[in-house]
């Protein structure tokens, strides 16, 4: 094999790429958010339909970008398979009694599940929004009148707080796979951590909550 | 149920033992139930497995195999888990060290083998961890000639670099680490002895050769992957921290990017 296909083999290069490509996608999330969150600044829909265009502006370029990120999706879960395959086959045969020590937590306990759900919710919201042909004529209605809807919304709020608990673990899970752990930095990574999948549950949740809290009261602008 | 006669309760105790029989590798192993009434809080864990294998061999019964050596917490070779923790409930303490008054009267206690396709079942509660010692032979030590003895200022180690090298050369490969790891990854040993060489002098020339082949080593026994659940560090007996696995991950990047498979450092100096 060449030498970056042994690196990238190996156990360990298995990990440093999980966790480059979960960080890169953390940025994804926060610059997602900030777009979304322009729904909540200006009810009108204008800014998110300006900001839609901006994005639109770039052309060929948006294309390549979306190409990339759509790469970074596929190699996280493209390892996160393996190695979920690769760490069930290492212990065949089980412990009849299990207690943990302490180390680990829901969050990196779940990581495969909350990741799965996190693909599925993915897959829907792709058909929800980017791949719907009224998208693109005016983005802001498409995403009110679909959060609009109870089970929509409801759905959305589900999977902001599934990337939350996702986060718990796996930010600061990260570092440490690329290779930062040093008792100055630690404390401050965990509350970081903890702090990052905070906001960005939250942030991601308020929105479908703010368009159906909105429609209920009769008011949809 | 009365104190057994003719002893005083608080200096016996009755316990229940679940212990994995399993008569070989290839056989299925199950949960076998030992009553034991006569338990001193003074035996080590290890004694009163010693005082049921008396009673099985008087009995004609197979006695439990287990593994044992030094029972003072330092050769590595006693590997139980007890009640689903490796080394049993205490902390920074192998097997051999846990003592019976960690138990009261009454108390059913469950004991299993490490488990790791890695470390098949030899028989009972005994695995093969020969893994380890192929991990070792793939660069776990030091390959220059080092020569006779040298005066000891003559390489200056800084203290804090000397504590960290000691803190991993701590590990006494015992395999806590697998057993402990819901994937059964070994990252916690190998990055120890990684960690504890790339560290000191001797051991530096060889760090990247070291830390390629023995990551590779260890991806060939059919180790699991670190997924950072860090149950490795509060299982280990000696106390290994995490920040090794993280040195070994940043070793490991250091080696994929710059080591040269040509020029060996080892042989230039």
């Amino acid at each position: 094999m060449s030498r970056i296909g042994n690196a990238l083999a190996s156990s360990v290069g298995k990990k440093i790429v999980m966790g480059l490509t979960g960080f890169l996608l953390v940025g994804f999330l926060v610059e997602h958010l900030h777009g979304n969150l322009k729904l909540i600044e200006d009810p009108s829909g204008r800014a998110f339909n300006e900001y839609v265009a901006f994005l639109q502006g770039f052309g060929p370029l948006l294309l390549v970008a979306e190409l990339g990120l759509a790469l970074l999706f596929l190699a996280h879960v493209y390892l996160a398979f393996r190695l979920t395959l690769e760490n069930l086959q290492a212990r065949r045969s089980g412990y009849v009694v299990r207690a943990r020590r302490g180390g680990s937590t829901t969050g990196s306990l779940t990581m495969f599940y909350s990741g799965a759900l996190i693909l599925a919710y993915l897959v829907k919201h792709l058909l929800d929004f980017r791949f719907d042909a009224r998208f693109f004529a005016d983005p802001a209605a498409l995403v009110k009148q679909t959060l609009a809807q109870p089970g929509h919304a409801l759905a959305y709020v589900g999977a902001a707080l599934v990337i939350g608990v996702h986060l718990s673990h796996g930010f600061r899970s990260a570092f440490q796979s690329l290779g930062v752990n040093h008792p100055g930095w630690n404390p401050l990574l965990a509350k970081l951590g903890m702090v990052v999948a905070f906001l960005l549950a939250t942030g991601f949740a308020a929105i479908p909550l703010y368009f159906m809290l909105s429609a209920s009261e009769g008011n949809p602008s | 149920m009365s104190a057994a006669a003719g002893h005083d309760a608080a200096d016996s105790m009755r316990i229940t033992l679940k212990v994995w029989r399993q008569e070989g590798p290839d056989r299925r192993g199950r949960m076998e139930t030992y009553r034991l009434a006569d338990v001193s809080p003074d035996m080590s864990f290890l004694e009163m497995l010693d005082v049921l294998n008396e009673r099985l061999i008087a009995e004609g019964d197979d006695p439990v195999a287990f593994d044992h050596d030094c029972r003072e917490g330092i050769c590595g070779a006693c590997s139980l888990v007890i009640d689903g923790q490796a080394h049993g409930p205490e902390a920074l303490t192998t097997v051999c060290q846990l003592h019976m008054r960690r138990y009261s009267d009454g108390d059913t206690i469950h004991v299993e083998p490490w488990r790791a396709n890695a470390f098949p079942v030899v028989k009972d509660l005994v695995v093969d961890r020969s893994a380890f010692d192929r991990i070792m032979a793939a660069g776990g030590f030091v390959a220059t000639h080092a020569g006779a003895a040298q005066d000891a200022n003559a390489i200056l180690v800084p203290k804090p670099e000397a504590d960290r090298a000691m803190d991993a050369a701590a590990c006494i490969g015992c395999g806590a680490c697998v057993a402990a790891c819901p994937n059964a990854s070994a990252m916690l040993f190998v990055a120890a002895k990684v960690a504890h060489l790339a560290q000191l002098p001797q051991g530096a020339p060889e760090r990247e050769r070291r830390a390629l082949s023995m990551v590779h080593a260890m991806d060939a026994e059919g180790f699991g992957n670190c997924t950072n659940h860090f149950e490795c560090m509060a299982a280990c007996p000696k106390g290994i921290s995490v920040e090794n696995i993280a040195r070994m991950n940043r070793e490991f990047l250091r080696a994929a990017l710059f080591e040269r498979p040509t020029a060996t450092a080892a042989e230039g100096g």
